[in-house]
Formats: structure tokens, sequence, C-alpha cells
């Protein structure tokens, strides 16, 4: 009798943690999304703007819209094309840039599933009615939050 | 002459004296086997989840009483899709190693197994993501990844017991960690789940096996048993030197258990 419960033991223990283990629920906890981090400078200094407009060229809806404390502004890229413009308005002038890139599948996480991280291919072309340089930090653009430019003006 | 007979006469009393010692210890007859074996939970996993189908199985041969050459291949069928993404996994996989039984051979007696194994892992998976989707400011990207064959490295700590239930038919599990060495697919694309090994998108998985064995004996050992002698304190010491009864035991000179209790 003895001998049947150690072997019962013996196979039930490792059921029930096979059970456990295999019953797990998945959850997404990490950032999905894929900005790029742009900070503003006056100067040599880190200045956020007192107002920011936002939006891509063509495109009905706005990211930012006069918008205060915005810094870094985070700018979503289009992944099915190669290049993204958009409109910028900083304190009231406007200028826009346009970002050169291609884009790659990324896995997050199995819970998550794929996103699309880019790579600037250069420093973007940009009008310079407020913007006097732009100056990239970091190519690549993934879901971390680390800055890619800076954006004088 | 009086000198290399004196000689001869102290070499033939110390060889027949070893030679006592050595037949005065006990041994025990073990049998080496060699062991083919399959992965249980595989296929129960997959009665609840047909999205998984895992079948393992095993061979190991003793090399003597402790340790065991064992080679794992198994087989793996992996879906998986969820919102905003699907993903197919079809692979093969080995594992190479020892394993080592912790029990003392009179505890085993080639029947019973606690203890650890070693292994090294190779994975050979072709996987295929035929669509995933991206909603963002710009709409929604649909997209896909074509379909690629990749080799995966990993190794394997198994920790386990095994025990047999019939003759020849043993049952028993191990819980695995594993280091994963090499996805073979870059950081970008890591596999949703390594054939062998788990979740490629993580360094180190868990995992458990559960096994029936079939053991066939092809070789039986004779084994030195080593025995416990318990430490001794003064008052033993004491009783000892004190005892008429002509029983000894051999003192511990270092402190630490030494082996053999030789009874006159």
């Amino acid at each position: 009798m003895r001998k049947l419960i150690r072997v019962s033991l013996f196979i039930i223990i490792p059921g029930i943690f096979i059970y456990l283990g295999s019953c797990a629920p998945g959850s997404c906890f990490e950032e999905t999304e894929c900005y790029l981090k742009a900070s503003f400078y006056k100067s040599t200094v880190l200045s956020t703007p007192d107002s920011l407009t936002l939006y891509g060229l063509d495109r009905d809806s706005i990211i930012y819209s006069s918008k205060t404390g915005v810094q870094p502004a985070l700018i979503p890229l289009n992944a099915s094309t190669e290049s993204s413009k958009f409109v910028i308005i900083i304190n009231g002038v406007t200028d826009t840039i346009e970002f050169r890139y291609s884009s790659y599948p990324h896995l997050i996480s199995k819970e998550c599933g794929y996103t699309f991280y880019h790579h600037l291919d250069s420093i973007p072309p940009f009008t310079k009615h407020i913007i006097k340089v732009i100056y990239l930090s970091n190519p690549t653009i993934t879901n971390l939050n680390v800055e890619n430019i800076r954006i004088f003006y | 002459m009086w000198k290399t007979f004196a000689y001869s006469i102290s070499l033939l009393f110390f060889l027949n004296f070893s030679l006592i010692q050595v037949k005065s210890q006990d041994t025990i007859s073990v049998p080496l086997k060699v062991r083919a074996g399959i992965e249980v939970s595989g296929p129960a996993i997959y009665y609840s989840d047909k999205n998984i189908l895992n079948a393992e199985g095993y061979f190991s041969v003793d090399l003597n009483e402790k340790r065991s050459v064992i080679l794992d291949a198994g087989y793996l069928n992996f879906k998986y899709s969820q919102y905003n993404y699907s993903y197919l996994n079809k692979g093969s996989y080995l594992r190479l190693g020892m394993e080592f039984n912790l029990l003392k051979p009179d505890k085993s007696q080639g029947r019973y197994w606690a203890g650890i194994g070693l292994r090294y892992g190779l994975s050979r998976f072709t996987s295929v993501i035929p669509s995933f989707q991206k909603t963002d400011y710009w709409g929604i990207t649909t997209s896909s990844i074509a379909q690629k064959t990749n080799w995966g490295h990993f190794l394997e700590v198994a920790p386990g017991v095994r025990t047999e239930i019939f003759n020849h038919l043993s049952i028993g599990w191990t819980v695995s960690l594993r280091l994963l060495l090499y996805s073979g697919t870059g950081k970008d694309l890591r596999p949703v789940y390594l054939p062998g090994f788990g979740d490629g998108t993580k360094t180190i998985t868990t995992g458990m096996n559960y096994f029936i064995v079939w053991n066939i004996p092809y070789k039986k050992i004779q084994v030195i048993l080593k025995k416990e002698v318990k430490e001794e304190t003064d008052e033993d010491s004491d009783s000892d030197a004190n005892s008429t009864t002509g029983n000894k035991s051999i003192k511990s000179t270092s402190g630490n258990r030494q082996q053999g209790t030789i009874i006159k």
C-alpha cells in the first residue's frame, strides 16, 4: 500500500507542475510602439518648445496639436514606405522634415508579437524657417526610450 | 642470504594481508543497462492543445554504475496565433550528454536513478510567419516573413529521478534548465518556440519531461561498496582503548569520514 502511494506521488507531483506550467496565461507588458524620438534644443541647451504641432504630410490626423511641454517628440514612421514627411510647427513657425529609412520586422515577445524597427539612412532633409540644425544621435529606431535626433531651433 | 630470506617472507606476508583485505571488502553486482524511453507529456499536452505536438524519445547506455551516455531526439510541430500575428514552426532536435547517478550502488541496485544530466542540444527548425499586422498612425501595415530553416544550439541541466516499476520497465521525470547559446535567427526574428528548448525569445527556459523507459541489462559489474564510519567521539575512543572485546574501528586521522569498518 505504501509503495502504491509512493508510486502515485511519483506520478502526480510532476503532473501537477506540467499542468500548471502549460496553463500559465501570457500577457504583453512591453512597449510595442516604435517612435522616432526627437529632442529639442535651443543653442546647445535642451529646451522644450512653448507650442508644438506635428502631423504627417497629406494626413488628416494630427500627432501633436499646439501642445506644450513636448520633450521629446515621438514621431511614428510609416513601415510600408521608405520615407515619411512631416509638417512641424514650433512656436508658430512651420517647417517640414523628411525621414528616409529602411524598416524591418522585430519580435518583441511571444505575447506582444511583432513590430517594425527602422534605421535612418541619413540626416533628414528639412526646411530652415525655425529649425537650424538636425543632429542624428542614434539612427536605429526601436521600442526603447533612446533619443534618435536632436532638433536645434 | 638471511636478509634476502627475511625480505621475501615479509613481502609474502604483506601480499597475503593485502589479498585478505581486498577479499574482505563488500562488493555488489550491478547490472549495466541500455535504455530506450519515450517522453509522454508531449502527446498528453497535444491531446488538450492541438497547436503543439512534441514527440521525444531517448536512448542511453550505462558506462559504469554512476555514469551513462544519453541521446535524446525529438520532433516538434508548433502553431501559434493571436490578434496580430500567426507563427508556424516545424523541426527536430538532438540532445547529447551524460547522466550521473547520485545514488550509491547498493541503493540504486541498477533499478533506481536519482541524479543529474548535462546535455548539449542542437535544434533544426523551419519557421514561417504567414502574416502579421501593425496598426499605427499611418494605418494598418500587413506583412509576412518567408519560410526559413535555421539551427539553434543550447545547453541543458536536467536533474530527475527514475524507478523500475516492473521488470525491465521504468518511469521517471526530469526537470530541465536550458541555456540558449544561439537561436540561429538573429536578434530581431528570434523563434517564438525553439524545438527542444522552448520559448526562443528567452535566454533561459525551464521544462519538465516525463519518461517511460525500457531497460535491457547487457553486462554485470562488481562494485566495491564504500561504507561510512561513524565519527568517533572522545568517549568512544576511551571506551575503545579500554575495550577487551577485540572489536576495533579504524580511526579517522584527518577528522573526515573514512571508509570501512573492520571487525576482527
